[in-house]
């Protein structure tokens, strides 16, 4: 099967696992030999939106921008991997409508353990009140209400949660699965069956008079 | 988590399969009062005979039910096929199947779908949710996607299929095997029904088309051992319909259906021997070694059940049916096998010849056999060329028919008279208001 352009949109709260996770299922789908672009806060907030700010109007626009782009990618075959808090469900739902086979993954990892590993030392200025409005302390996050998937990253490895998210988009027709190993299979390449399994399944088939 | 909440609302669809399971029997079970729970959802419903597909088997019947498509459009013709333009035989499997499925088309709409069991469903193809292999699968490690499910059924001790080898050996250890293995795959249902969200959720009985293979005559005849226990495996599928039910919000869009009927064997009638018989096959070796043997002169030889194909030069590795001669020869040989009667018996064994183009249409419709031959019920189609005998008995004694399939759509309108297995796939599309792909034969199943 062909690949079908998307936007994987990873949500959560700042150091909840979202660029961690984008970047192993970009990598994935590079190995595999299918288009894949990356949209990152972090790297985005140094060219596209280098003119914005924190509040929320900017924030706002941060996001209208970051849709754009994804719906141009999404809507032309590339599957488009965001990873921003994006906190706001009304920003996050006008991607959804605006982009191509739209996969929202929320990746719900708790405040206390965020700020365990408080990446960029951001929730300690925030508590020490030198940020203000920082997501998670003091400005909400909405959480989204019916994701296509939710990843539990305190319970699970970096690479399980990769895998949930091909697994996802291999469910949802978005790429196509990968071949099965010939040795997994047990047939030798391009077989199903091994010749032990073969026999068996011949002999299942013949006592039931189909063969 | 929110996506293991359950998706509440209309527009879910659960389906209950019975492999094999006539219409005409379940309706005679329930006027002479047997069935409780199926009586009173027949009474909420629209329940109705429905043809299946030629040939009539399951692995043919259930991928026509899988994509809504004639055979010619989704390359599923038998359990046994061969590969064009060579003499080896193979085992049709999912990897075969050239179209989507329903349940594909539904993961690619976002649907949640849980499939259980279903035939011509290994290797295991990737859906949003759970599909977890028919009996086609050796190994439950590798018969379900995701793979992980495969641990949470090993630890309930789930069965891929009842041994049918048993049947030969001692029906009581048969039927008790049926029994488990009904057990195990009930058990795996509430299970997943519980704990996976579904949209579409799909469990298939196999084990009634066992006992119907190897207990439809005992059945039919009220043998006074095993009657009782034919009909004992058919109650307790009636009370697990019960406690289904139960569980099912009313406003779940139920269907249960089988993909055939079943009538007593009279015989297993070789359609090879026929053949070589009349000196339309031949083979160089005695015994024959396979199609590679057949011999240049034959005109015609045959797969199980009653799939014949013209010995076609350039098409067939040993073909020796010249192209221009083909239709004259089909002609031939479909006049033959309708004069194919029994020795020292005026009944016909062949009650219809179809041409492939008849029944058929689409991209792989030259993978088809060139013709088909439908038997009256009571002959049972084989094709060992090795064995000499014109017909057999054995251990198996029911046999499937075409027109006695069972549909029950709760809460529908009138079934159409004419509704086939294939009509069942744009029936769930319309329930679950999904757009039906162009290219699909069947329609909905109402008037």
């Amino acid at each position: 099967m062909e690949q079908k352009g998307c936007c994987v949109w990873f949500t959560g709260l700042p150091c909840s696992g979202k660029t961690t996770v984008a970047d192993l299922v970009a990598e994935e789908l590079n190995k595999r030999d299918l288009r894949a672009e990356r949209l990152d806060g972090d790297i985005v907030r140094q060219s596209l939106t280098r003119d914005l700010g924190f509040s929320k109007e900017d924030r706002n626009k941060n996001i209208e921008r970051v849709t754009f782009v994804s719906k141009l990618l999404s809507r032309n075959g590339v599957a488009v991997l965001v990873s921003f808090v994006s906190p706001y469900r009304k920003a996050r739902d006008h991607a959804r409508e605006e982009c191509t086979n739209f996969v929202e993954v929320f990746v719900d990892t708790p405040v206390e353990e965020c700020e365990k590993r408080d990446v960029k030392g951001m929730y300690a200025k925030a508590r020490a009140g030198e940020i203000k409005d920082f997501t998670g302390v003091d400005d909400p996050y909405e959480a989204p209400a019916k994701p296509e998937l939710v990843l539990e990253t305190v319970e699970t490895t970096e690479e399980e949660c990769c895998q949930q998210v091909i697994r996802k988009m291999e469910q949802l027709g978005l790429i196509p699965a990968a071949e099965p190993d010939a040795a997994e299979q047990g047939g030798e390449e391009g077989q199903v069956y091994s010749p032990e399994e073969e026999e068996k399944i011949q002999k299942r088939l013949e006592d039931l008079g189909y063969l | 988590m929110a996506f293991l909440k359950f998706r509440k609302g209309k527009k879910r669809v659960f389906v209950f399969s019975i492999d094999g399971v006539p219409f005409t029997f379940l309706k005679a079970q329930m006027e002479a009062g047997r069935f409780p729970h199926l009586r009173e959802l027949a009474g909420q419903s629209a329940f109705s005979r429905m043809r299946s597909v030629y040939p009539t088997i399951s692995s043919v019947a259930w991928s026509s039910y899988m994509t809504g498509k004639n055979p010619a459009k989704h390359g599923i013709f038998g359990f046994v096929d061969r590969q064009p333009g060579s003499a080896e035989v193979f085992i049709p499997t999912s990897l075969n199947m050239t179209s989507k499925t329903l349940w594909e088309i539904l993961s690619e709409h976002g649907k949640q779908v849980v499939v259980m069991n279903v035939p011509v469903t290994y290797p295991p193809r990737s859906v949003n949710g759970l599909l977890v292999s028919g009996f086609l699968a050796t190994n439950l490690k590798k018969a379900t996607y995701p793979a992980e499910a495969a641990a949470e059924l090993e630890a309930m001790g789930y069965r891929i299929d009842a041994d049918a080898a048993l049947a030969r050996e001692s029906l009581d250890r048969f039927l008790e095997d049926l029994h488990l293995t009904l057990e195990k795959r009930v058990e795996a249902m509430f299970h997943f029904m519980e704990h996976r969200p579904w949209d579409y959720f799909h469990v298939h009985i196999m084990g009634t088309d066992r006992i119907n293979h190897f207990l439809w005559s005992h059945m039919e005849r009220g043998d006074p051992r095993y009657a009782p226990r034919f009909l004992e495996y058919y109650d307790r599928i009636d009370k697990i319909l019960g406690r289904l039910l139960e569980r099912l919000s009313p406003e779940v869009n139920f269907i249960l259906m089988s993909d055939h009927g079943f009538c007593t064997i009279k015989g297993e009638v070789n359609l090879s021997r026929y053949l070589i018989d009349q000196g339309l096959l031949k083979y160089r070796s005695t015994p024959p070694k396979g199609l590679s043997d057949i011999h240049p002169e034959s005109r015609a030889f045959t797969l199980i059940p009653g799939r014949v194909y013209i010995n076609l030069k350039g098409r067939e590795p040993q073909g020796g049916v010249a192209p221009e001669d083909y239709e004259r020869v089909r002609e031939e040989v479909a006049d033959k096998l309708m004069q194919f009667r029994l020795p020292d018996s005026a009944e016909p064994v062949i009650r219809k010849v179809f041409k492939r183009e008849d029944i058929y249409s689409g991209e792989q419709l030259e993978d088809a056999a060139d013709l088909f031959a439908i038997p009256h019920d009571g002959f049972d189609l084989k094709a060992d060329a090795r064995k000499e005998t014109l017909v057999e008995h054995s251990a198996l004694v029911g046999m499937h028919t075409y027109d006695d399939a069972s549909i029950l759509i709760r809460g529908s309108g009138a079934i159409r008279q004419d509704v086939e297995i294939i009509d069942l796939l744009p029936t769930v599309f319309s329930l679950m208001d999904v757009p039906l792909p162009a290219d699909v034969d069947g329609r909905v199943a109402w008037e």
